[in-house]
């Protein structure tokens, strides 16, 4: 068993080698996903399957890590991708990133197997909140400092984003943590010998 | 487009002026010229920016024919964007340029007017000029050089470590990608967009989806071995070795670069403290 940690260690998660690496790996597959793998609904706005790192990201390392890993990953989305830069977006997916990414906090640990039906239910929760939190408040926020003349576009990009968005983590990434989680429950079977 | 060909980094900095600079350098310039094409929607700055970075472009010798073909998709793209904006509202630039004037009827209900069209050139050269701007940095840049500049700009070390890591392993994930793709198309998988319905198409993306996440984060552990077998994180600043002193080149694009943000900081005066009441200027308004 590890030892307990605290709210703050966990919300800030250890950033040692390990996490560097998974935070980058995890950008790089959020900005991957961005650009190819999704299925496209609304002007720069798609099903997009790269919602599904966050939540596996903070499974194995926490909140600000996930965080990080969406932000990071808009940018160089945006970068590879050619449509322009939208920093408000990226702000917003690493806001929906650390709500998201609250996983480890309220005791599921993906790494450990541990995911039940307790966890689904505040996991949904988190994605409604922090869906509506990022792209209906704080990246129309960050839309009206950086982008004045774009605000009427968020708002339609924004409400789409909510759904498609919420939908994907929801329809998508319940299950698949539910199946990582698993998956890993295999390799974390062994009991201390007393 | 292929995917794989469309995401190509350097791993060895060239050889052209560009190159050549250092990373401090190039990350200042680059971020010089994009935080300007955010800043403005003014045809006087955006237009000399899209020529420049056009001769940047050419002055790195890319591969014209991969470029043409990215250019082409992503002007495409934009276009796109802007239909929908004016099928959603016709009228979208009026209120941004000031003044309606109309150009033609499309219909009954659609109306073309010169402000929305002057608007909409100057949002899709706005974008094309980013894009050009950001495909001369990749074309033109190390990830450790990316990682020494963002860490001339004091940005942590470690955060520097994490974009320059997730930028060399884009097209690392991107061919596993392609691959994934490619043998689940091998086993019978129907990717073809016009021939699956929305829900088979989600369903799909999970079935890549799992086996890329897998591959993916098992790297870690090789890769975080690796870097503290090398005795990374042991220090509390770091030193990049390709980080090579500034040459009269750099000392060159100084200038530039200051000038750049000097129009930056102008841009931002004017918007902040003497806003007009149009947000995009026109000829002749």
């Amino acid at each position: 068993m590890k030892e307990k940690k605290s709210i703050g260690k966990l919300l800030l998660g250890t950033w040692d080698t390990k996490t560097i690496v998974g935070v980058a790996i995890g950008a790089a597959l959020f900005g991957v996903l961005m650009c190819f793998g999704g299925i496209r609904i609304f002007s720069n706005t798609s099903l997009t399957s790269a919602m599904i790192v966050i939540p596996v990201v903070a499974g194995l390392f926490g909140p600000l890590p996930a965080a990080l890993a969406a932000g990071i990953g808009n940018v160089l989305a945006d970068l590879i991708g050619g449509w322009g830069f939208w920093f408000d977006w990226s702000i917003g997916n690493a806001v929906l990133g650390f709500i998201v990414g609250l996983l480890p906090v309220y005791g599921a640990r993906i790494d450990e197997g541990i995911f039940t039906a307790k966890h689904i239910v505040i996991y949904i929760i988190t994605v409604v909140v922090g869906n509506v939190v990022a792209f209906g408040m704080v990246t129309p926020l960050f839309t009206y400092f950086f982008y004045s003349g774009e605000l009427a576009i968020t708002w339609m990009q924004g409400f789409s984003a909510i759904l498609s968005n919420g939908a994907v983590l929801i329809v998508i990434g319940a299950p698949l943590l539910y199946l990582l989680a698993k998956r890993n429950a295999k390799k974390t079977n062994l009991e201390e010998d007393k | 487009m292929e995917l794989t060909k469309r995401l190509f980094i350097n791993v060895i900095p060239g050889t052209t002026f560009l190159d050549r600079l250092t990373g401090r350098t190039k990350v200042r310039l680059f971020l010089a010229f994009i935080l300007l094409l955010i800043a403005t929607w003014d045809m006087r700055i955006i237009l000399p920016i899209f020529v420049v970075s056009l001769v940047g472009l050419a002055s790195i010798r890319p591969n014209w024919r991969l470029m043409a073909g990215l250019a082409g998709f992503i002007a495409l793209t934009n276009l796109f964007n802007l239909l929908l904006i004016w099928l959603v509202e016709q009228g979208y630039g009026d209120t941004l340029v000031g003044g309606s004037h109309v150009l033609v009827h499309v219909g009954r209900h659609y109306v073309l007017t010169a402000e929305t069209l002057w608007y909409f050139a100057v949002r899709f050269l706005k974008f094309m000029a980013t894009f050009l701007v950001s495909i001369t940095f990749i074309q033109s840049i190390t990830p450790s050089e990316i990682a020494a500049g963002l860490y001339a700009l004091h940005v942590p070390y470690k955060v520097a470590t994490i974009v320059s890591i997730a930028f060399r392993y884009i097209p690392e994930i991107t061919r596993d990608f392609s691959d994934i793709k490619i043998s689940m198309q091998a086993r019978g998988m129907e990717l073809d967009s016009r021939k699956t319905n929305l829900f088979k198409r989600l369903k799909q993306n999970i079935v890549i989806l799992v086996p890329l996440i897998i591959v993916s984060f098992d790297r870690i552990g090789n890769i975080a071995n690796a870097m503290d077998l090398r005795g990374y994180g042991n220090g509390k600043t770091r030193t990049y070795y390709s980080e090579h002193e500034m040459t009269p080149r750099d000392h060159k694009m100084r200038v530039c670069y200051t000038l750049l943000y000097v129009a930056l900081a102008a841009v931002l005066v004017g918007r902040i403290f003497f806003p007009g009441p149009y947000v995009v200027w026109a000829p002749w308004i």
